[in-house]
């Protein structure tokens, strides 16, 4: 026990101290900063840049229409834009538009006698923003209901007719009442943000922790330390000691990431603009986030125990990117089948995928989060993943314990059979 | 007293191959044991199984009687042939580092690289990283990582290859000191001067095979002694035509003469004075280079 402590101890405190560990840290919470400042930076650019653009309404041929126009665009609370009246399309109009007074400028152009006349949005650009397209053509489609109705429905009436259709999802639940609305609340975008942000934590904590215990393990290999090591200590110490102390080291940058988020978002300023996005972390169930622990726990240790003997098979650094590829594969599949079964959290791929060792730490937690699984699913996957831990993780001291010792090239699955044999492991 | 370490009849195979063939040897406490072979011979098979890293397949290793256990391993320093230390991490960090997994606490690990470094005359590598040493100094970090916890068993594999004179006269002195202090030393080299030097007793293995073993001295005598070292003022003339005489070289002082039988010598001494006055006059006895290249070097003929 003092040994595995010992070991644990010396990997953590190297691994922290490298300048690769720092660097990778800064730059991650620098990114995540950065992240979680875009909806500010948004509301600020878009806020201050603009203000109303100013466009030119010439009213000509259809006076009544222009006027219409005027009239629904002054009942808009908020606009990103002002328009200004033009008898014609005369010297004036181009003249303002030369020095930049208006942007451009709005046409009505007949078509045929009955039917609404096309609109053109003339300027020096190519496109018309986004915001003032949107707002002009909501405008234009309440003059055009006003010139098709003709005065023949009630304004209450009009608005009846632009008002949008709502669909409200609801759940049919087998639980009683009371559960099912429960389980409604569920899906809060808080869930499915957590779920999201779980998942790319546990993916990038497995490949970037797993990717380190490899390259310490061939580095130890090849810088011939490993003869030593094994002399002092069995394998299997020096394998758990550097999979928990890698585990610590994942957990510390963690730690460090949660401390960046949480200071972010309690920034007064962010409050506000992340007010929108209607995110309240008290919405979240506490088990979800506790099972979820369990289950990225598990899913390292895993993982890491099969880098730790891709690691031990590998006499060179350099060999070492390709021979961590099948996990990589593997972890990568777990990560996709995840982040694209968001939608549909309980179909037959997710439920299949709960059993598979390799994929459940993120597919569970991935259902936990947004589907709904039975406590009995939960349960038989969490002895599966344990199993399998044992299973792999007894394999992989073997693996380890042989490979340590065979230099040269990657040995074959024959030869480290072979090896295993001859060594009476 | 029981003997520290020792091997009975020990084998090992590699599939097909048998690495190592019923070696068999003690090493005594305050005994540097020398174990000689040409590359692939199986000394560092053989050095392996008595550090527990692979076990034999056949016969037994006893360590102060009892077979190998996990405690044993606090008892036993190693420097591997091809030695290494983390490089990028401090001297004393990971010397304390190995300490501490042979079972030292931090003090007394602290206490023992302080005075190894002193030893060395080199306590201002204590801070230092091990990328920063020059390659004889890695050496010695080495081999201080593998004397660091007062082992009872030191296994030493090629310990002074790569080092200049001066160095490897200070790492001789160590090792001396320690076998001086009761330590057993299992020895391996390529460079004979050391074996005869510091061993013992000597096992000398070729191709998995134990093909000579035994006190050095032993060995010795019972190599005929073949050459005669004949220094003198003036010419002696018709050496060749002694009895026993093989050849007569001509030296810079004096002549290197091979003889078939000892009992020649005698008459060479005599003649040798009558012509002309004897500076130097000495039997040598076969070195250890030219017995092993004899056991050795045959066979692969």
């Amino acid at each position: 026990m003092n040994k595995l402590s010992n070991v644990i101890g010396f990997t953590f405190k190297n691994k922290v101290k490298t300048k690769s560990f720092l660097i990778t840290t800064l730059v991650l919470a620098l990114l995540l900063t950065i992240g979680i400042h875009v909806p500010y930076f948004i509301d600020k650019f878009s806020g201050q840049e603009s203000g109303p653009v100013s466009i030119g309404l010439v009213y000509s041929d259809y006076p009544e229409l222009a006027n219409s126009l005027e009239k629904h665009h002054g009942k808009l609370a908020v606009s990103g834009l002002k328009l200004t009246k033009y008898e014609q399309t005369d010297g004036q109009l181009a003249k303002d538009l030369e020095s930049g007074k208006i942007a451009g400028y709005l046409q009505f152009v007949k078509a045929n006698e009955e039917s609404f006349p096309e609109v053109d949005y003339i300027s020096k650009k190519d496109s018309i923003k986004g915001e003032v397209q949107t707002e002009l053509q909501a405008a234009l489609q309440s003059v055009k209901t006003e010139f098709i109705t003709k005065g023949s429905l009630t304004d209450a009436q009009v608005a009846e007719l632009n008002a949008p259709v709502a669909i409200n999802v609801q759940k049919l639940s087998a639980q009683d009442g009371a559960e099912a609305s429960k389980d409604d609340n569920d899906f809060s975008p808080v869930d499915f943000a957590v779920m999201y942000a779980l998942i790319i934590l546990l993916f990038m904590t497995i490949m970037m922790t797993g990717n380190m215990i490899a390259a310490e393990v061939t580095a130890e290999k090849s810088s011939r330390i490993m003869e030593i090591l094994i002399t002092s200590t069995s394998p299997l110490t020096q394998m758990f000691g550097k999979i928990i102390g890698m585990f610590l080291i994942g957990l510390l940058q963690i730690f460090i990431f949660v401390g960046v988020v949480v200071i972010n978002l309690s920034l007064p300023y962010n409050q506000e603009s992340l007010k929108g996005y209607s995110l309240d972390f008290s919405q979240m169930d506490p088990a979800v986030l506790i099972l979820g622990l369990v289950y990225f726990i598990l899913g390292y240790f895993l993982y890491a125990t099969l880098f730790a003997a891709v690691g031990s098979l590998v006499s060179r650094t350099e060999e070492l990117g390709q021979a961590v590829m099948p996990i990589t594969m593997l972890s990568l599949a777990a990560f996709y089948i995840g982040s694209f079964s968001m939608s549909a959290p309980d179909s037959i791929l997710m439920k299949v995928s709960n059993y598979v060792p390799f994929f459940s730490p993120i597919t569970m937690i991935v259902r936990m989060g947004i589907g709904t699984p039975k406590s009995w699913e939960i349960i038989i996957s969490i002895v599966v993943l344990l199993i399998s831990i044992y299973v792999f993780g007894w394999l992989s001291a073997k693996i380890y314990r042989t490979g340590v010792l065979l230099y040269g090239k990657r040995p074959t699955f024959k030869e480290l059979r072979k090896a295993m044999k001859a060594y009476k492991i | 007293m029981v003997t520290p370490l020792m091997l009975d009849k020990v084998m090992k195979q590699f599939g097909e191959k048998t690495a190592v063939n019923e070696i068999s040897l003690q090493v005594e406490a305050g005994e540097i044991y020398g174990l000689l072979g040409a590359n692939g011979a199986g000394k560092t098979t053989t050095m392996r199984m008595v550090l527990g890293l692979i076990y034999p397949d056949d016969g037994r290793i006893l360590y102060h009687g009892k077979p190998f256990s996990k405690e044993l391993q606090g008892g036993m320093g190693y420097l591997p042939e091809e030695r290494g230390l983390y490089p990028k991490v401090k001297v004393s960090d990971q010397i304390k580092y190995l300490a501490k997994l042979r079972g030292m606490t931090e003090a007394e690990a602290e206490k023992s690289l302080r005075y190894w470094l002193d030893r060395f005359e080199v306590p201002e590598y204590y801070d230092k990283r091990i990328e920063e040493l020059s390659k004889g100094n890695q050496q010695k970090m080495g081999f201080i990582a593998a004397v660091v916890h007062k082992p009872k068993i030191l296994i030493l594999d090629e310990a002074f290859s790569g080092l200049d004179p001066v160095n490897v006269e200070l790492l001789k002195a160590t090792v001396k000191e320690l076998r001086d202090e009761g330590t057993s030393i299992l020895f391996s080299t390529h460079r004979m001067e050391h074996v005869e030097e510091l061993c013992r007793n000597i096992t000398i293995l070729d191709r998995s095979n134990t093909v000579l073993q035994g006190n050095l001295r032993d060995i010795k005598k019972r190599y005929p002694r073949e050459e005669i070292l004949l220094y003198t003022t003036g010419e002696v003339n018709g050496l060749e035509l002694l009895d026993g005489v093989e050849r007569v070289e001509r030296k810079e002082r004096g002549y290197s003469i091979r003889i078939s039988d000892v009992a020649v010598a005698k008459s060479i001494l005599r003649k040798a004075m009558d012509e002309s006055e004897v500076e130097h006059f000495e039997i040598k006895e076969p070195t250890l280079n030219q017995i092993f290249i004899r056991e050795v070097g045959e066979v692969h003929e």
